[in-house]
């Protein structure tokens, strides 16, 4: 017997363990650390623990990782408890949810009940779990076992009868969810079977409130008619399979995917406590000692990269909003994880000694697989746009694409290996500090006519306006560039631009991999600004928006950035810039967030605001949009690169704008605006549907024009073309 | 193989030009390799490559700072440089004195063929391969789009560009090879590449070293800028018949070319 037949309680152990010595008492704790014993086993088996040997081999630079330990781990309880990345959608969000706080609830319920049996009536002869408590322990571990079912059908009927094409499938995947359910339902049946054997006798005192265990009671029905022996029968069997199938989950979950349950909460407190995703760091003095650049062996990844393969449970979410996915490239950001990580097992095998250590090998010793070619194929490391959606998406606080950047610059800086459309780009930057080589000393021609006041000759502003390459060179973009000028003219801004002394931000170069690039690039910008003693600037591509803002604190340059959506947001705010006129044929609007606006930098209000601010034509949202934007396919620096695999991403989106039911799709980056334009060109779409930067509409409604003056029209001739 | 590329820094082809005396002002240029005598260069390392010996020893007549230039050629992977640094000589040099310069640097080296752009971007006078191979007293082959050097670099079989077509010719070693477009795409130099090629030796020389003295032969007496590209215009007329003949008397009266 175990603990004292107390009215309104129940017997532990009941039917399970009898008078005398508790034999199977004593044998289920040697099976509980027989299952411990396992699960260890199981790290060691599964590859694990060969893979943390590899990890610790791990020599790449890394972020701070433990910062302030207690806000990391507020933040982690509040990511788990509230499921607050995780419920990002609903759906899958929801049962994982169920199946989360079921298990939970579960082993809470059973934390107790080994207290109460094992160690608080053993050692002071005291029953807790009883009347009111009792109860109410049933009802909750009966409801919250019923919310787990619940949860794993959701799952399996998803991966049943409405997989998205984006899900893994893996045996393991359909495996984990039918043992969960098989787990549950004993566990329900269990409780059924005493209940029958038990409480359903009026005579019980327990008979009252049978109804405390819904769910137990419920099942019970269905063995009314069995005999108490029969009863007892099943329901000694069936607790030892339960019991069993339980312990073996521990184990299972040393060599599945389950495994997340520890590893994922470990890699939320270790999450970087930027915003941007952070692409490694190069200190400039590395250009001038470092022998190899970017990865190309895997042991050049840091720690926490290791830990990254871990943590990822193949979710897929990160696959779900991957515009190379979706355009049916070979990029699907959870197999870049997964591929390293299998890598790391191929690679363990063969640089493993017999003794089980691991040897880093030299690249002239070691002849197996290559990470990039074999690992991950260079046609995946160049599809990604950099869009941020799959750092945005995962739950587990992977960085998938900042992986795929040190591999493009081992790509581009050790082996001058890259698409080949990318070399001119490279030059004109080297050359002319922008991308397309135009000669640099026609930057500000743009500006001619306008009146535009200039560094050089004003010696200060407060602001300096940062036209960037696309607003200076691009004919389409010019036109945004002329409308900020003009608005900023109107609302009496204290601003200049640099004119010739400008020079390209560098982000292209960046993102493609070519950080010996960026640096220089990034370090004449940023003498020029502090000879001006610059503070605070206005960009009007995001891209450099954030480049400026974040990316050059690294070299020393500590600037206040704006994107001139937030300005315009400002000045009209504060009435400087008003907007009376209404603006013809705009029709129903939508806005295409910009990735590095959006999810680099969370400004998704203000391009918001200022399109309603236009009170001309009605705003509706695409389908993905703020958070889940769809990328236009032009950062990253494939802006620059053909887009020769799958379909093109900016029609995806062009599309999209069409189905939203849009007339104007509006922008707030060069690189949309040319992605969207070049789309409706693609798609030919013309007649019905328009892109326009924001800033061209907020002058219009201010009562000016964008048309690019006589003056800025008439270049020198263009000299002939350098090598025909 | 051993291989000399000579090779020429020019603007870059998207500067600003502007006239001052009979030269340009070179405030403000971007200057970098002469664009055919880049496909000269990997011509040469492409064939160093291949034949997995041999030594790329660039060649380059220029001021200061043409060694930047040269920097870059080393980092795409040239093994040495020879850099004659004489500025006197150069504001003067025409295309025979350029060549004279250049042979006699050569002329020191060992090699088994020379390579060079058909044209430098700059004066595009396009002379000096051709006397370059004479001074040198070996073959000369231009315009080339494609070079294959027997085992036993004894000769190569090149196929050079002509009016139309091409043409295929064999042609013994050593000789002179002018690179046309279309000859290969030049590789981007990688990063290491650019780190080795600021220990790489620098031979520098001044003409009087080399025992140059022939000045120019041709004197610029004048340099010009095309001129301005004219705004389009759009022919007024009643009809298309109005319109025709506003054309023709447009394209005779003012153009002058019917
Ligand atoms: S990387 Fe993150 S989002 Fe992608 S599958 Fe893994 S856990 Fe899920
Ligand atoms: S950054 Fe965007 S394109 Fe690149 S892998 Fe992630 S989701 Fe895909």
């Amino acid at each position: 017997m175990h603990g004292p037949q107390a009215e309104i309680s129940r017997e532990i152990f009941w039917n399970i363990v009898g008078p005398g010595f508790p034999v199977e008492q004593v044998l289920l704790y040697i099976l509980v650390v027989g299952a411990i014993l396992l699960f260890v086993r199981g790290l060691v088996k599964s590859g694990f623990v060969t893979r943390l040997k590899v990890a610790f081999e791990a020599t790449g630079s890394d972020v701070e990782r433990v910062n302030d330990p207690w806000s990391r781990l507020w933040y982690t309880l509040v990511d788990i408890f509230a499921h607050r990345k995780i419920l990002k959608e609903p759906y899958q969000g929801a049962f994982h949810f169920f199946i989360f706080y079921g298990f939970l609830a579960l082993l809470i319920t059973t934390i107790i009940v080994f207290l109460q049996a094992d160690v608080i009536w053993p050692i002071w002869r005291v029953w807790f779990m009883k009347d009111g408590f009792y109860l109410g322990l049933s009802l909750f571990a009966d409801i919250f076992g019923l919310l787990a079912i619940i949860g794993v059908l959701m799952a399996l009927a998803r991966r049943y009868f409405f997989k998205p094409k984006w899900l893994d499938e893996k045996g393991e995947d359909n495996v984990i969810l039918w043992y969960i359910l098989a787990i549950l339902v004993t566990g329900f049946i269990i409780e059924a079977l005493r209940i029958q054997a038990t409480e359903v006798n009026p005579a019980s005192p327990m008979n009252p409130y049978i109804w405390f265990s819904p769910v137990g009671r419920t099942v019970a029905f269905i063995f009314a008619g069995m005999s108490e022996v029969a009863l007892r029968d099943t329901h000694k069997v069936l607790w030892w399979v339960h019991v069993l199938g339980a312990l073996g989950f521990i184990i299972y979950i040393a060599y599945s995917k389950l495994i997340h349950i520890l590893m994922t909460p470990v890699n939320i407190f270790l999450r970087p406590d930027t915003d941007q995703p952070p692409i490694r760091t190069m200190p400039p003095e590395m250009f001038e000692t470092a022998e190899s650049f970017g990865i190309h062996n895997v042991e050049e990844f840091s720690w926490k990269d290791f830990l990254d393969n871990e943590a990822c449970m193949r979710c897929g979410r990160c696959v779900e909003v991957c515009p190379a996915f979706n355009t049916d490239k070979p990029l699907l950001p959870r197999d870049v994880i997964q591929d390293i990580r299998s890598y790391v097992n191929q690679k363990a095998q063969i640089a493993l000694d017999p003794n089980g250590t691991y040897q880093v090998l030299a690249d002239d010793q070691y002849t197996g697989p290559a990470l990039i070619g074999d690992g991950i194929s260079k046609d995946t490391i160049w599809a990604c746009t950099t869009c941020m959606g799959c750092v945005d998406a995962c739950p587990a606080y992977i960085l998938q694409f900042p992986k795929l950047i040190d591999l493009r610059r081992y790509l581009v800086m050790m082996e001058s290996d890259f698409p080949a459309e990318v070399l001119d780009v490279f030059k004109g930057m080297e050359n002319n500090s922008n991308p397309w080589g135009i000669g640099a000393h026609t930057r500000a021609d743009w500006a001619k006519g306008l009146d535009v006041p200039i560094m050089a000759e004003k010696g200060e502003a407060e602001y300096l306006f940062y036209v960037g390459c696309a607003g200076a060179f691009d004919d389409l973009n010019k036109k945004v560039a002329i409308s900020l000028v003009k608005l900023f003219k109107l609302a009496g801004l204290d601003f200049a631009i640099l004119g010739t002394e400008e020079g390209c931000c560098g982000d292209s170069a960046k993102k493609i991999g070519n950080e010996y690039l960026y640096q220089a690039l990034a370090t004449a910008n940023i003498e020029v600004f502090k000879s001006y003693n610059v503070k605070k600037i206005i960009t009007l591509c995001p891209h450099g928006y954030n480049t400026l803002k974040h990316d050059y604190k690294e070299l020393g340059g500590n600037f206040q950035v704006f994107h001139y959506t937030e300005i315009l947001d400002t000045l009209i705010k504060k009435g400087k810039i008003q907007l009376k006129h209404p603006i013809e044929n705009l029709g129903t609007i939508t806005l295409h967030d910009s990735c590095y606006l959006g999810r680099y930098n969370k400004i998704y209000d203000q391009p918001r605001t200022l399109l309603k601010a236009l009170k001309s034509g009605s705003l509706v949202e695409m389908e993905d949009h703020h958070a889940k934007s769809f990328c236009c396919g032009a950062g990253g620096g494939r802006m620059w690169m053909e887009e020769t695999l799958g379909t093109r991403i900016n029609q995806k989106r062009t599309q999209e704008a069409l189905d939203a039911g849009a007339k104007t799709v509006c922008t707030a980056c060069p690189f949309c605006y040319t992605m969207i334009s070049d789309g409706i060109k693609e798609l030919e779409l013309e007649d019905k549907l328009q892109a326009i930067d924001i800033a061209q509409l907020v002058v219009r409604a201010a009562g000016l024009d964008d048309k690019i003056p006589k003056a800025a029209e008439s270049g020198e001739p263009k000299q002939e073309e350098a090598t025909e | 193989m051993n291989t000399v590329v000579c090779l020429k820094q020019v603007p870059d082809t998207e500067t600003l030009i502007k006239i001052a005396g009979t030269g340009i002002a070179t405030d403000g240029i971007k200057w970098v390799i002469s664009p055919y005598d880049e496909f000269a260069v990997e011509e040469a390392l492409k064939m160093k490559e291949k034949m997995k010996a041999g030594n790329v020893t660039i060649v380059s007549l220029g001021p200061d700072r043409a060694i930047e230039s040269i920097r870059t050629a080393l980092a795409m992977g040239a093994d040495t440089a020879v850099h004659v640094n004489d500025a006197a000589y150069y504001e003067k040099a025409d295309p025979f004195a350029t060549a004279a310069a250049l042979a006699a640097a050569v002329k020191g080296l060992e090699y088994d063929a020379v390579f060079l752009g058909k044209q430098a971007m700059d004066d595009d006078s396009g002379q000096v391969p051709a006397m370059l191979g004479e001074l040198l007293g070996i073959p000369v082959v231009t315009q080339v789009i494609k070079i294959e050097v027997a085992d036993d670099k004894s000769k190569a079989s090149v196929t050079r560009e002509v009016e139309g077509g091409h043409a295929l010719l064999d042609v013994s070693l050593p000789a002179v090879f002018s690179a046309q477009k279309g000859l290969n795409e030049p590789r981007y130099a990688s990063l290491p590449g650019i780190m080795k090629a600021k220990k790489k030796p620098v031979d520098v020389k001044k003409a009087a070293d080399l025992g140059v003295s022939d000045g120019p032969k041709t004197v610029v007496k004048e340099l010009s800028l095309p001129p301005a590209r004219q705004a389009g215009r759009i022919i007024q007329g009643d009809d298309a018949k109005a319109k025709a003949a506003a054309l023709a008397k447009a394209l005779h009266d003012e153009v002058k070319i019917i």
